[in-house]
């Protein structure tokens, strides 16, 4: 078997794993494609997890998890039947050319997107296997399909020196996914795996993009404006994204997946408008991003509690209990599912879980390098932040009667992530020199890419402006040939964010 | 509103457009010659001290990974970690793994051979060197990005 058909089969399993979940969380939409091998491969996870805790072999743990995922997705159905598969927004009053308009630009911009990133990966044409990628990410998977007690001698012996090996499964439980399932056991075919995720992730936040532009352009005179502005943006940010994780992006590192991952989880859960299904969307992507690093695991734990205070808002503070219980079960599930694998090593006493740590002195020296270390990769912040002001100035009220989430929450999503990853360098007692050279390129992707997110949500913004008056609530507008378009999100299928029916994943019964 | 959202959009647009160039640049630069050269030199050096590492032990044996060169270590954690049976502690070890390295010629992968040496009947130590595979050339092999 070829490499290329292993790594099909590979995404398959992985996408099987995470089908009916995605389906029936995220429901019939263009994002819930790439976000279905994500699922998965959060299943793998859990299933590397669940096979140090408890013993057994992975793949029975990763088809347990799987047919277990599914049928509590089958018997949440049951339950409550009204939540389907989230495929007909009770609310949808479009009809005509305007529906059909905002149909083809799911599909224009699927189809854009899914080739932006299969570009985008053309540096799978050269066989590069990156240095982390060769001693952890690629390699830890041949320990994953070793005995219960061989893995934790892994794990634990001291003469293997390498401490990463504590580092979060995701990426080499989904490797070792697929070189059981295809008796493959290659650096290559996990490296052109972790690409493959890699690129779902960055597809998924791209498909945010378009997915506000398809949001917006029912609240507006001329869709054709947002709907085009969404699709063109998002295939430039795919094109953005790819440059700033390159070499990363296709020789097996586990950085980009975490960056794409928590920019997605940030699109969904705090810029979109929110709703039962980006909020789902949010939660996938949020595990895949803590499930696959450290780094990517504080970041994913700040957006866990961002997503959920969000969620809560005003009105859950004030005391609509509805409006408070659900998020926080929610973020706390996810926490629990996050702080599995982390308390697991400590437990173990793993390889680099049990370090002592001790604070450097030099905090103001070690302050200044990493801010001059990390100044290189963020130059986006140059355009990012008077973009954001002049928009958050004069824009605000398109941006909010367009319903997408104030650009607070993302500028908070990017400063936790960046001064989670700049209080370890600061704090840290490794020198400082040779730690930003080799790690700053990787560690400030997801601020980067985020700050280009900023950028494309403004854009999106501007272009919504352009359109022309938005329509009056519940008001159709008429779409680029006069017909009319749906005033309600054509493939949301919540009320607003400030609607105080909305109050967790599950949503309200409609 | 309508000049400040047109501002806004097309700086937005300008530079996207102009990031994307130079994303679309670095990418191409992985596909230069000679970053191929050398993802293929690194991939040949590791294949070939896996197939030495195989010809020396079965990947039930338990051994350890020797040497007080932690860079050898890292090497072949890198080259053959993944299928090893690792002994804990290490004295439990059958076999203990190194790394010679030496000027390039036959039977070596750029100059680094795969050594065991393990304790044969009699409690004499036994040394092989591993085969099956070669690399010409002289190591190390080319670092890759970290």
């Amino acid at each position: 078997m070829s490499t290329v058909l292993a790594t099909l089969a590979g995404i398959c399993a992985l996408g099987a794993a995470g089908l009916l979940p995605v389906l029936v969380t995220v429901g019939l939409r263009w994002y819930a494609v790439p976000l279905a091998p994500l699922a998965g491969a959060v299943a793998a996870s859990l299933a590397a997890t669940a096979s140090l805790t408890f013993g057994g072999p992975l793949l029975d743990w990763f088809i347990g998890i799987a047919v277990l995922a599914a049928g509590a997705v089958c018997g949440l159905l049951v339950v409550r039947p009204d939540l389907g598969l989230r495929a007909e927004a009770p609310r949808r009053r479009g009809r005509g050319r305007g529906r059909a308009v905002d149909r083809v630009a799911g599909v224009v911009g699927f189809l854009v997107v899914v080739l932006a990133c299969i570009w985008s990966l053309r540096g799978l044409r050269t066989p590069t296997v990156g240095f982390d990628a060769r001693s952890l990410w690629v390699m830890r998977p041949g320990w994953f399909l070793h005995s219960h007690a061989q893995l934790l001698v892994d794990l634990r012996a001291r003469n293997l020196v390498l401490t990463q090996s504590a580092y979060p499964p995701l990426l080499s439980a989904s490797v070792a996914v697929a070189w059981r399932i295809t008796g493959i056991h290659t650096a290559r075919l996990g490296v052109t795996m972790v690409a493959v995720l890699d690129a779902c992730a960055l597809a998924a936040a791209a498909l945010a993009v378009v997915q506000a532009g398809r949001t917006v352009a029912a609240r507006v005179s001329r869709a054709w404006l947002p709907l085009a502005a969404g699709i063109a943006v998002a295939a430039l940010l795919v094109v953005v994204a790819a440059g700033i994780t390159e070499p990363f992006l296709t020789n097996g590192y586990a950085d980009p997946l975490w960056s794409l991952a928590a920019v997605g989880a940030v699109a969904f859960g705090l810029q979109l408008r929110s709703g039962p299904s980006t909020r789902a969307a949010a939660v996938i992507l949020v595990l895949v991003a803590g499930m696959t690093k450290n780094e990517g695991f504080v970041t994913a734990v700040a957006l866990v509690v961002l997503v959920a205070a969000r969620s809560i808002g005003i009105a859950g503070l004030r005391g609509a209990r509805r409006r408070l219980v659900t998020p926080l079960v929610l973020a706390g599930c996810e926490l629990a599912a996050l702080a599995w694998w982390p308390v697991l090593m400590k437990a173990i006493h793993a390889r680099g879980a049990t370090s002592t740590f001790s604070a450097s002195q030099d905090l103001a020296n070690r302050t200044d390098a990493v801010a001059h270390g990390f100044s290189p990769y963020l130059h986006v912040l140059v355009l990012a932040v008077p973009l954001a002001v002049l928009g958050g100035i004069a824009l605000r009220g398109v941006r909010r009667r367009v319903e997408l989430g104030n650009d607070l929450w993302a500028w908070l999503a990017l400063a936790t992530g960046l001064v989670a990853v700049a209080s370890a360098l600061v704090t840290g007692n490794g020198a400082i020199g040779p730690w930003l050279l080799s790690t700053a390129h990787r560690i400030t992707e997801y601020p980067a890419v985020e700050g280009w997110w900023i950028v494309g949500l403004w854009a999106v913004v501007a272009a919504a402006g352009l359109a022309g008056p938005t329509a009056p609530d519940g008001v159709a507008a008429a779409d680029p040939t006069g017909a009319p378009v749906a005033v309600d999100d054509p493939t949301s299928d919540g009320p607003a964010v400030d609607d105080p029916a909305v109050d967790g994943l599950v949503g309200a019964p409609r | 509103m309508t000049v400040v959202s047109a501002l806004v959009a097309g700086i937005a647009l300008v530079a996207l457009g102009g990031q994307a160039v130079r994303g679309a640049r670095t990418v191409d630069v992985q596909l230069a010659p000679r970053t191929v050269h050398d993802a293929a030199v690194d991939d040949a050096f590791y294949a070939c001290i896996d197939t030495q590492a195989h010809s020396l032990v079965r990947p039930d044996q338990p051994v350890t990974l020797g040497g007080t060169n932690l860079a050898d270590v890292v090497t072949m954690i890198k080259g053959f970690g993944s299928w090893l049976t690792v002994a804990d502690p290490a004295s439990t070890a059958q076999v203990t793994l190194t790394l010679h390295d030496g000027p390039g010629g036959p039977g070596t992968c750029l100059g680094t051979t795969v050594v065991a040496t393990s304790r044969g009947p009699g409690g004499r130590t036994v040394v092989r060197v591993g085969t099956g595979a070669q690399v010409p050339g002289q190591g190390p092999p080319p670092a890759p990005p970290l």
